[in-house]
Formats: C-alpha cells, structure tokens, sequence
C-alpha cells in the first residue's frame, strides 16, 4: 500500500514539476484580427505583426472579421478560447471596438490597434498605431497645390477614400485646410466605392472631362494614383496634370519612376504591425508602452527614391 | 425533332400570312432604352456640357466594354431561364492568372488563353453540375462565385500584380480597324452575332424556347442539356473575355476588380428587357442596358453627386426601364 501511495505521489509530482516546466517555457501568442484581407493594406500589416512576432518568440495567429463587426467579435471570443496572450487588430470600425475592448479587458488581453484606431474616449486599450491622417491630409494637399501652380493653374481634383470613414475625414479636412492656405480650388471629389484601379481611371477621367481645368489630383488611397495616371496617360497629359498619392505600393512607386506620379505619401503598413505587436509585447513583459502613436507619413518624389532614407521607409510600407 | 419545330413554325406561318415585322416593333424595347440613354445623356449635358463631348463618349464606352460583353453572357444563361452569379469571380481570377503568367515568363498569347480557360473550366463546372448532377443554377454559381473569388486570392496570395508586357495594352486600346479602338471593336462582334445568333440561327432559338419550358423545349426534341451546359460555358468565356480586356487596358490585375460587375450584369441584362424568368432578352438590349448603367455611373461623376447614390439611381433605372418595358407591351 505504502508502495502504492509512493508512486502515486512520485507521479503526481512529476506532472506538477513537467507542467512548471512548461510554463516558464510557454511562449506567447499573439493574434492578428484583419477587418478583411482582401485589401494589401492588411495584408501588409499582418506581414508586420508576424515578423515582430517571429523576432520576438511570439507564436502568431490571424483571422479576419470580412468587414462585419459581428465576425469581429467572434474572432475575437475564438481567440481568447484559443489561450491567445495579446491581439492586434484593424478593426472593421472605429465604432465597433467598445465591446470588443470590453470583452478583452475582462479577460486581460493587451490590445494594440494597428491601422484604424479605436472610437474616441476609449481608454481601456494598449496602444493604438495609426497614420497622422490629418498632419498628411495637409502635407498633400499642399504638395498637390504647390504641383498644380507649377503648372499654371489653381484648380485641383480628389479621388477619395469613402468619406463615411474617420481617417477619410481626417486626410480631406486637412487637405482643404491646405488648399485654403496655398490658394487652390478644390474643384470636385470622387469617392471611391471598389477601391479598384478601373474605377479610379473611370472617375479621374469623369473628373478631367468636368473640369478640364484641373492641374492636379490628389489621390487619398494607392488605386486612385494607378487610375489617374492611366487616364492621364490615355488622354497625352502625363506630367502636364500633378498626381499625389498615399499608401505607396510596388505599383505606384515604378509610377513614380516613370514620372507618371509626382510624389507618394508613404503609409507604413508594415511598420504598424512591426510596432502594435511591439506594444503588446510590452504590456506582456511589464515594459513601457506608449497608447497613442501617429505616424507620420514621409513624402518621397521621384528623384528621392532610390535614397537610403526612402528604401527605409519603403521597408516599413510592404513585405520586400 | 427538329424538323417538328420548322414544321410547326412554317405551318404557323403560313396560316397567318405573316408580314416583314418593322424594326420599330421587333425592338421596342431596345428603342425606349436607348431613348432612355439620350435622355439620361442629355439631361446630364444641361449640368455639365461636356457630356456630350466626343472625349466623354469615348470614356463611356471604355468604362462599359468589359460590362457589354460580361452581359452578353450572363443574357444567355437567362434566356435559358438560369442565372449566373460567377461572372465577376471569373473575372477576377482570369485577370490574376493571365498576369500571373506574363510575370512567370509566358508570352501574351499564351498568358492570355490560360486567362480564357478559366472561364472554359468554371464555365464547364457550372453547365455540368446544373444539367448532369441537377442542381439549382443560383445554389452552383454561388459556389463558383466563391471558389473562383477565393482562388483570385490564393494565385497571388492577394497581391495584385502590374503587367509589364510592353504590347499587352493593344488588345484593348489597339486598332485593328483603323479608327476603331479594339474595345469598340470587340463589344460590335459580339453584340452583331449573338443578336444574329439569337434571331436567325435555330439553335439561337433554342435558348428561348428551353427559358420559355424547359419541357415543351425537350418534348420538341431541342437538347435541352447541351444548350443549358453551352449557355454557362459562354457566360464563363465572356467573362474571362472581358478580365483579359480590363487587365489589357490598366495593365494591372486586381483579385477584386470583378466584384462589383456581377449585379452590374445581371441588372443590365434586365433593364434591357429580358426576364429573370428566361424566355426573353436580346443582345441589342443587354448592350444597351450596360450602357445606361455606365452613363449613369459617369453622369453621376460628373454632375458630382456622391457616388453612394449611384446604387439608388441604377436601382430607380431598373425600374423605370422594366415598367417602360412593361406598359410598350400593352
């Protein structure tokens, strides 16, 4: 019997000592939730998210809400079921993230936001690293005058983000300051509703024919600068009509080469996954986090692109 | 078999001692439309008159080349009383593989028919799940909206991809009847010998009398099966025809770029007078239809009405083509 109690003991402590072990083995994990990766962007940010992780030791999960908060949420319930330790999320609106906040904070998961932050007087939030959108709406919009009056006149037109979207506003309420500042008629905007390249060159064309008169486009998401160059291309006006555009991508960076496009204000993608996983990780490991980063977004023309300080920046916009 | 049908029909046609039909009264329908179109053109020219510039005409039937063909196809999967909701996926995909294969070395022609056997093989998926296995033609091209969509995607692992071939851009943009931009081009073959096809081939004619009663249609002896799988293998085709035109003229493919075509279709094969319930349509309409569709989505632009709206008016369209279509035949 004693034989018997022995062993069951020796067993037992055994188990305890194995499971001890594993936990000062465990390593974290961090999960990525994608409002949709149908989009680069996101995909692009998942990219930075997963080598942060990998660099860190961070085991890396990801899934994607298709852009319906309900889908948000349940990611987010399968990935506290799941055990993850942190999330990093682009959510699907900055007005879906309060339960979503009140859900992870009950079960005291950091959350970093990458990309699109939470809605206004949220607190209960690691960190949120998004783009200064109203610092580049004025950057731009004073880049795209200052081209426009290059070329002899005032008037600019805009191909726009969906303006039901708080960054939309933010980069449109600064570029209208900037026009009104620099003296330049903000003639008409198009939103976009596909974010295709095929719709941008259909409306830059609907805006050139309106308003023959523009001298520059201001182009608020990467698809809108490839269609107004193309439609510019179409039309022999290449260089003679001004095209900014932010995000920046492999496509628009070659249209910058070719001097179809004049300047890119570069969102750092990459660089907000790379630093919201860094800020979870803090919040893991007890080191300082910091809840509110704006990024700036650098302007690189077309005779800075093959600088070092544009192939840095570049390396924070899309997987290399 | 088919010697009933002409039977049938020259007996009809003599005891009715019949007369050659005016082109008034053969398109009707077809004339309130574009009469619509003028209107619609008109009215936005009274706003913004260059409208009517012949630049502008010439954007609006760029920007309508891939819906006027992608409509073609869908038109005859509903004469046939069916529906294809796989169009836009199709178009999708063929783009990322045509340009997919450019960027793997494989010249143009070939980068180009491997993007057309994307519409040949989901096509073919289609027809034979809906005629061999028997499955609602909405339940299958859901599916294949959805394979195809997702296959845009795991092509490239959803990047889109730039072509870089230097010439690619003449199958769109090139003349090959001087003066006539190869779109133009294109979307005139099509329309002229499906229109034909339809009216004067009999087995055009098939696909009326399978949308009109798939039994009466087999009772007479047309094979009802061969017709239906050809009409989703066609859709599939013109699909893929019109994401190899669209990738030609921006030189750039997009997992997304079709997403929004496929009710585009549909409702421009219904505004130009075909019935949901098969039976009805002709090429001329559906041409027109995606035509309207474009002039409005362009009049909107231009007028500079939010873009949100264009949903609405397209809806309003709709409806006012089909009760325009509805009381000309009273």
């Amino acid at each position: 019997m004693k034989k018997l109690v022995k062993t069951i003991l020796a067993a037992a402590a055994s188990v305890l000592i194995a499971q001890g072990a594993h936990a000062a083995d465990k390593k974290f994990t961090v999960a990525y939730i994608a409002p949709s990766l149908d989009i680069d962007y996101w995909q692009w940010v998942a990219h930075g998210v997963q080598q942060k992780a990998k660099e860190l030791g961070m085991d890396y999960v990801e899934y994607t809400s298709e852009n319906s908060p309900a889908k948000q949420m349940d990611n987010a319930r399968v990935a506290v079921t799941r055990g993850v330790n942190a999330v990093v999320i682009g959510p699907v609106s900055s007005t879906s993230t309060p339960p979503l906040l009140s859900f992870l904070a009950q079960n005291k998961i950091p959350v970093a936001f990458a990309g699109i932050g939470p809605q206004p007087g949220q607190t209960n939030f690691t960190s949120s690293v998004t783009a200064n959108n109203y610092e580049t709406g004025l950057a731009q919009g004073k880049y795209t005058c200052e081209l426009a009056k290059e070329r002899g006149g005032k008037e600019v037109g805009m191909l726009s983000l969906p303006q039901d979207r708080e960054n939309a506003q933010k980069y449109l309420k600064g570029a209208k300051e900037a026009f009104a500042a620099n003296g330049c008629d903000l003639v008409q905007i198009l939103e976009t509703k596909g974010l295709t390249i095929n719709e941008a060159v259909t409306q830059a064309n609907d805006l050139l024919t309106a308003h023959p008169n523009v001298k520059a486009i201001y182009g608020m998401y990467d698809q809108a600068g490839s269609g107004a160059a193309k439609a510019l291309a179409t039309r022999g006006l290449t260089g003679k009509v001004g095209v900014t555009v932010a995000d920046g991508s492999p496509t628009t960076i070659q249209l910058l080469k070719d001097g179809a496009i004049q300047g890119i204000f570069f969102q750092e993608a990459v660089g907000q996954g790379i630093d919201a996983t860094q800020q979870v990780y803090n919040a893991l490991t007890g080191a300082k986090t910091t809840q509110n980063m704006a990024l700036v977004m650098p302007l690189v023309k077309a005779a800075d692109i093959d600088s070092d300080a544009a192939k840095k920046v570049i390396a924070r916009v899309f997987p290399q | 078999m088919n010697t009933k049908v002409q039977h049938m029909t020259s007996k009809s046609d003599n005891a009715s001692a019949p007369r050659m039909p005016s082109i008034f009264s053969v398109y009707r329908s077809e004339l309130a439309i574009a009469a619509a179109c003028v209107v619609l053109l008109v009215g936005v020219g009274i706003f913004v008159p260059a409208a009517l510039s012949s630049g502008n005409f010439s954007n609006i039937l760029q920007a309508s080349a891939p819906l006027v063909i992608m409509s073609l196809g869908v038109l005859i999967v509903i004469i046939t009383g069916g529906i294809d909701l796989s169009v836009g996926s199709i178009f999708s995909l063929t783009g990322m593989v045509t340009a997919l294969a450019m960027a793997n070395g494989f010249d143009e022609v070939t980068s180009s028919l491997a993007g057309l056997a994307v519409g040949v093989i989901f096509g073919s998926i289609n027809g034979i799940l809906i005629t061999l296995v028997g499955l609602a033609p909405f339940v299958v091209t859901l599916i294949t909206y959805a394979v195809a969509a997702s296959l845009a995607f795991i092509v490239t692992n959803g990047r889109s991809l730039g072509v870089n071939s230097p010439d690619y851009w003449l199958l769109n943009s090139g003349e090959m009847i001087p003066g006539l931009p190869n779109f133009v081009l294109f979307c005139l073959i099509f329309t002229i010998v499906l229109e034909f096809v339809l009216r004067k081939v009999t087995a055009g004619r098939w696909f009326y009398s399978i949308g009109s009663s798939p039994v009466a249609a087999y009772l007479l002896g047309i094979p009802v099966k061969r017709t239906r799988f050809a009409a989703y293998v066609i859709s599939g085709t013109m699909a893929s025809f019109a994401g190899l035109l669209t990738v030609s003229y921006i030189l750039n493919a997009e997992a997304t770029a079709g997403a929004s075509l496929m009710l585009q279709a549909i409702a421009a094969v219904v505004i130009g007078g075909a019935s949901l319930s098969g039976g009805t349509g002709s090429a001329i309409g559906a041409v027109l239809g995606a035509l309207m569709i474009t002039i409005i989505q362009n009049g909107v632009n231009l007028i500079g009405i939010n873009s949100f709206w264009q949903g609405s008016v397209t809806g309003l369209a709709i409806l006012v083509a089909v009760l325009i279509d509805r009381f000309s035949h009273q």
